[in-house]
């Protein structure tokens, strides 16, 4: 599975669509997961804070798939 | 859900601006897509297959998304809420199996063949006539497809949102036609690829949640069992008779019917699928693609099936009582309460709060919206090569049929808005055109198969027995339809009691038609094969298993060779079912 991947070789990447939407996506969620800190979601096991934690996820791995695939990487 | 339900049934939630600017970064995305994509694809292997330089990966994904639309995860959600773990076989033996057999078998005579599309395999193996019955049924087929999902993304969004159906459909259908009328396939494979994040990602979370609210596993079952019965949680010692389940199935349905001919049929020859393999970059990549996407298969049931197991043991109201779902269109639905495809949306509003909901909404409407797209580069893919270009004007310039391409796809979007308000005034449709994929598919998967595996089998015998099966399947279904209890001929059970027979009525009778519909079509192949004079091999090189030396796919490791990943992949699924026995 080590072919190279000829999407890759587009200036844009599909691997970058899927980061930048990850990250832009995760960030929003992330920043909602602080507010709930002191504002409460009303929903099952909010207390689990899963927008933090599921938000700090998704901009982790958008951050890594946009870095790693940015254009001009190649 | 049909239209009397909106009727009825107040929205569940709505989406706040946090949720809102998730959706509005996805449209922006998929706009940006569109235009960005339009620069390279400008020849007709650009348009319709991409330009054939997908790696493995990519089109893998868009293999298994292309096939993850909304209405099938909302509804397997569903369905196993209503017959429990037994759903699971939809996505196990009723897909793996075969997706493994078109990655190891099958791929190599797609893809050397270099033909553009399965009707396109059918004219070079069988001739015009086979080629043409089954373009202009799959052309068909898309088109309504397309409104269908259409209509169910507005019909969704009015259940869970409030929102305007109008509104929905020509929002989902002018964004779907700006990216496919630009980018082509390219354009909706890309999107496929995000939706298929998106899903992951949204949708993920509710079984996480489910099963921390639950206790675990092992205590879901406990929960389960105690509230529905043991046989919602066993997947196979349920299936000895057809009476001892809550689909109303046996074994040899699942095996034969799912397992074979129905699965096989769907995943082997339904060019929505096929296409995206095809656009692969070479002939490893082309195999190994279904297999990647085998592999993804295995774990979709745990935010399919999971979260309507959850939803039977979970779901309760604000007084802590459980709440109870009934089917589409029961009067318990038309006076207020919720339906069986709401299980997703309302484990949604259940455990996902702002930003994490919008998340969620932004998955089932990019699963909609790639399923529209989907049926329609499919249409436009069908119509441009064999019908247009194979009958109306065969020697067209290239630019000729990309205009041409991009003009079908408007014009197929066209023919889906006039179905999504078709299927508005009359939910019925929607039943009736879910209902014609399976007319084709079992058989077209006979005439393919033979075509491939059996170099005896001629050009009369593929067009007779195509045209025989598709028959077959009509008549099955119109004598069903007339009376129900002719379903015990399908069966082999002519003293089937009634409540066996409304067991099967419901879910299982798709797989016995596709089973005898294929039957039909093998048999007829054979004996006009037999009747008719063999096809020289010379013409069959390339075509048959025989006649074709497959050529070496460049893997000299184990790990590169696909067999060996499609045994890893086997091995798993076979554990997975021991497991869950």
């Amino acid at each position: 599975m080590s072919t190279p991947d000829p999407s890759t070789e587009q200036s844009l990447s599909i691997w970058f669509f899927v980061g930048v939407l990850t990250l832009g996506s995760g960030l929003i969620i992330f920043c909602q997961g602080i507010y709930e800190f002191s504002h409460p979601a009303t929903t099952i096991l909010a207390d689990l804070h899963p927008a933090f934690w599921w938000g700090l996820l998704m901009t982790l791995f958008g951050a890594f798939y946009t870095l790693r695939f940015r254009p001009g990487k190649g | 859900m049909t239209p009397l339900a909106l009727l009825f049934t107040s929205q569940l939630t709505h989406l706040g601006p946090v949720d809102i600017a998730i959706l509005l970064l996805y449209f922006a995305m998929v706009i940006f897509i569109g235009f960005y994509v339009k620069g390279s694809t400008n020849t007709s292997e650009e348009f319709f297959l991409a330009g054939r330089e997908m790696s493995a990966w990519i089109a893998g994904l868009a293999f298994v998304s292309a096939n993850l639309g909304s209405l099938e995860l909302m509804g397997w959600a569903g369905s196993a809420y209503q017959y429990g773990i037994l759903a699971t076989h939809w996505y196990w033996i009723g897909a793996i199996p075969a997706m493994l057999f078109l990655g190891i078998v099958m791929m190599p005579f797609y893809y050397i063949s270099k033909t553009h599309s399965v009707p396109g395999y059918l004219q070079l193996r069988f001739g015009e006539g086979a080629r043409a019955l089954s373009a202009v049924s799959f052309g068909f087929m898309t088109v309504l497809m397309s409104g269908v999902n259409m209509y169910s993304m507005a019909l969704v969004m009015k259940v869970v949102l409030g929102w305007d159906i109008t509104f929905s459909i020509w929002v989902g259908a002018i964004t779907v036609a700006i990216y496919v009328t630009l980018g082509g396939l390219r354009s909706a494979i890309i999107n496929e690829v995000l939706q298929f994040v998106l899903i992951w990602a949204g949708a993920a979370l509710i079984p996480i949640l489910g099963l921390i609210e639950a206790g675990g596993w092992s205590n879901l079952k406990v929960l389960i069992t105690a509230r529905a019965g043991v046989e919602y949680t066993h997947m196979w010692s349920t299936l000895g008779h057809y009476s001892s389940n809550p689909m109303g199935v046996n074994w040899t349905g699942i095996v034969f019917g799912l397992g074979f001919v129905i699965s096989f049929g769907y995943w082997t020859t339904d060019f929505l699928v096929v296409q995206r393999v095809l656009s692969a970059n070479n002939l490893r990549a082309a195999r190994l693609a279904p297999i990647i996407g085998a592999a993804f298969k295995m774990f979709v049931p745990f935010f399919v099936i999971i979260p309507g197991l959850l939803a039977l043991v979970l779901l309760k109201d604000s007084s802590g009582h459980l709440i109870q779902l009934y089917p589409d269109g029961s009067p318990e639905v038309l006076h207020g309460a919720h339906s069986f495809n709401e299980v997703l949306p309302l484990m949604m509003v259940r455990y996902l709060g702002p930003g994490l909901l919008g998340l969620g909404i932004t998955a089932l409407i990019a699963g909609f919206m790639s399923g529209m797209a989907g049926n329609v580069s499919a249409f436009s893919t069908v119509w441009t090569y064999d019908i247009y270009g194979a009958y109306i004007n065969k020697k067209a310039s290239d630019k000729h049929y990309v205009a041409m391409g991009r003009w079908s796809t408007v014009i197929g979007m066209g023919v889906s808005i006039i179905t999504a308000y078709w299927v508005m005034g009359a939910a019925s449709i929607m039943d009736y055109v879910q209902q014609l994929f399976s007319f084709f598919i079992a058989p077209l998967f006979g005439t393919v198969i033979l075509g491939m595996l059996w170099k005896r089998a001629t050009k009369a015998g593929g067009f007779w027995g195509l045209l025989a099966g598709t028959g077959a399947s009509i008549f099955m279904w119109q004598m069903v339809l007339h009376d129900k209890t002719n379903i015990r001929f399908m069966i082999l059970e002519p003293h089937a009691s009634a409540d066996t027979i409304d067991r099967v009525q419901a879910m299982a009778a798709n797989l016995y038609r596709g089973l005898w519909s294929w039957v039909v079509c093998v048999l007829v192949t054979v004996i006009v094969s037999y009747m008719t004079k063999p096809t020289p091999d010379s013409e069959l090189v390339g075509l048959v298993y025989g006649t074709t030396i497959i050529p070496d796919d460049g893997s000299n490791k184990i790990y590169e060779k696909p067999i060996f990943w499609a045994v890893v992949v086997a091995t798993v699924l076979f554990i997975l079912n021991l497991w869950l026995w």
